[in-house]
């Protein structure tokens, strides 16, 4: 008994999409109680460094096999998905990463014994539909790729967390659905998006946008790292902005577009590698608000940071360079 | 800008703002009104009370100098969650626009209504905008319910299409009324209002509905009047007629919100006779 307690070991907490700034962030806050190994196909940018062990694989790949069966690993922090506003990856890759990489992180999570696992999905796959109800709920059917097919991935990959969570009661996991997560340290596309010189905006159309900032956001995750239940549940900040406001409170100026020379030109520029793909622009045009009153009730969570004071930080960062932002 | 332009361009411009905005007390009135906004001004659905006031100060000319609206029993519209269920008639939602203007303007304490609206209103450019900032939302039951526990008011109008599309023949004659409004209001508890509109079902006297167009051009309906489409832009100006709102007892029903469409249907007539009535002492009062 003594001797255990002198060499108290931490527990292992793998977290998938270690490259990017929220897992950091994340990563950071955990390391006092977990041992952090993080994992991404992608590589650290220069001159980061993950606040614990940082490997490249592919989560399917046989080496993320051997990072399993070398650490008991007690929790699986699942924020490997890429983001569906990500250009630089075809509709193949995304599902190759996010359907088949998630499936096969959770065959071998159930096969080494882990017992919590957190999928970090988002709230874009309700779909942004003229015809959405304001506060989504989690049970709503997942529209994201009735309209666009190309969001398959996304909603697959929520299925797929989904299904697992169902099947197998003893693993105790949780799924988020996170609205846009803003703050200084991230490098998403909304946080980008909203620290360029300009935001392009649709004419005539203002739909309401919900934020979380990322010290909220990381919170909600420590949160459920310490509950014993399982489920779905949305995670939304303080309350919602029209997508102008948010534009003036981050410190941008919009650019109005007409949407019928919009959605053409967008299509031929993400062809072109040059701009973000089509589906984007309906979460600009049409609200996907949703309901957090689950989360909210279920883990006692408020957020601290207020949707005006996380667009204000924003707006007292430096610009981003160039006129747009490289989405 | 004003100061550029010469004195008495200046003078009228001045005169014009002044009719175009609401006086200081009707400001604090709307000030009053019960909201839920976050830090930032606005609520979920995107009602953004400054506009709110904006859109009342020019709304308000068409309100008291248009169509002359004269109001009976506002006092009977409740503190807290309320479900106002009227007739419709006339083309356009004039009668929602001069309701929701009632209960801004008139009501104690002045009420920012919520209008339930069509789906496809999300899809028009600009309109979409200026709805949501007022408080309109869509008309999803989802919305509905989440207002009214709230403590919102609501505005409905259950005959929809049905009752706005119908010829100038059948004014004042209460359409088939759906038995959503009913079951919401028995699961939130929430107090019915009826009113009963008359001046609005003349606006747009339609002889007949172009339906062939109607379908071409994704429209519910397309209606033919003496002057529209004949007279172009300016026949579709609606006409001046005198508007009365006249507002009923509050309905407050006791019964499982998941009964039968039969037991549902008798509590739907018993709203629609309550409209009826107040219908029938709007036309009485103006000699029908």
């Amino acid at each position: 008994m003594a001797e255990e307690s002198t060499t108290t070991q931490k527990p292992y907490c793998l977290i998938t999409g270690a490259a990017g700034g929220l897992a950091s962030l994340i990563a950071s806050r955990l390391q006092d109680r977990y041992e952090i190994v993080g994992v991404d196909p992608r590589p650290l940018p220069d001159g980061k460094e993950f606040p614990g062990e940082f490997r490249q694989v592919h989560y399917s790949h046989r080496k993320m096999a051997d990072i399993f069966r070398s650490r008991p690993f007690s929790v699986l922090l699942h924020m490997g998905r890429i983001p569906i506003a990500t250009r630089t990856a075809s509709r193949m890759e995304r599902y190759a990463v996010n359907v088949l990489g998630t499936h096969s992180l959770l065959e071998m999570a159930l096969k080494y014994n882990v017992g919590r696992i957190i999928v970090m999905s988002t709230f874009h796959v309700y779909g942004a539909q003229p015809t959405n109800p304001v506060h989504i709920g989690e049970e709503a059917p997942l529209r994201a790729s009735q309209t666009f097919p190309e969001l398959a991935d996304a909603v697959e990959f929520d299925h797929m967390a989904k299904s697992f969570m169902y099947q197998y009661r003893r693993v105790k996991t949780i799924i988020l659905r996170p609205v846009n997560v803003v703050g200084p340290e991230l490098q998403n596309h909304i946080t980008r998006l909203l620290r360029s010189k300009w935001c392009p905006l649709l004419l005539g159309y203002d739909p309401m946008l919900q934020f979380i900032h990322q010290d909220d956001y990381a919170r909600a995750v420590e949160t459920c790292l310490e509950a014993t239940r399982s489920g779905v549940y949305n995670v939304a900040g303080e309350g919602a902005v029209p997508y102008s406001e948010t534009i003036r409170l981050a410190g941008a100026k919009a650019i109005p577009l007409p949407h019928p020379l919009v959605y053409p030109a967008v299509g031929v520029g993400s062809r072109l590698g040059l701009s973000f793909p089509t589906y984007l622009i309906d979460y600009f045009r049409y609200a996907t608000v949703v309901a957090d009153n689950a989360f909210r009730n279920d883990f006692g969570f408020r957020p601290m940071v207020t949707t005006h004071d996380a667009l204000d930080e924003l707006s007292r960062l430096p610009r981003a360079e160039g006129m747009f932002a490289k989405l | 800008m004003l100061p550029l332009l010469p004195e008495p361009a200046r003078r009228w411009a001045e005169i014009l703002r002044n009719r175009l905005t609401l006086t200081d007390e009707e400001s604090r009135r709307i000030d009053g009104s019960p909201v839920h906004l976050n830090s930032a001004g606005f609520d979920d659905w995107g009602l953004d009370p400054t506009m709110v006031k904006s859109a009342l100060g020019v709304g308000k000319w068409l309100y008291k100098n248009y169509f002359r609206v004269k109001t009976h029993g506002i006092e009977r519209v409740p503190q807290g969650r309320v479900l106002v269920i009227a007739n419709h008639g006339g083309q356009l939602p004039v009668d929602g626009l001069l309701l929701y203007m009632s209960l801004a303007l008139e009501a104690n304490p002045a009420r920012i209504a919520r209008p339930m609206v069509e789906r496809w209103v999300p899809t028009i450019p600009f309109i979409s905008t200026l709805f949501a900032r007022c408080g309109v939302m869509v008309g999803d039951p989802h919305n509905c319910k989440d207002l009214l526990e709230t403590d919102e008011c609501v505005i409905a109008f259950p005959e929809g299409v049905r009752g706005s599309g119908k010829p100038f023949a059948k004014r004042y004659q209460l359409q088939r009324f759906g038995t959503g409004f009913v079951r919401l209001a028995l699961e939130t508890r929430t107090p019915i209002l009826p009113v009963g509109i008359v001046g609005c079902e003349e606006i747009y006297p339609a002889i007949a509905n172009f339906a062939p167009l109607a379908k071409l051009l994704r429209m519910p309906y397309f209606p033919i009047t003496p002057l529209f489409p004949a007279l172009g832009v300016l026949g579709a100006v609606p006409l001046p007629s005198q508007v009365n709102i006249r507002f009923g007892e509050p309905l407050t029903f006791d019964a499982n919100p998941d009964a039968s469409d039969a037991e549902i249907e008798a509590l739907v007539e018993k709203v629609k006779a309550a409209i009826r009535i107040e219908i029938d002492a709007g036309l009485a009062e103006r000699g029908r």
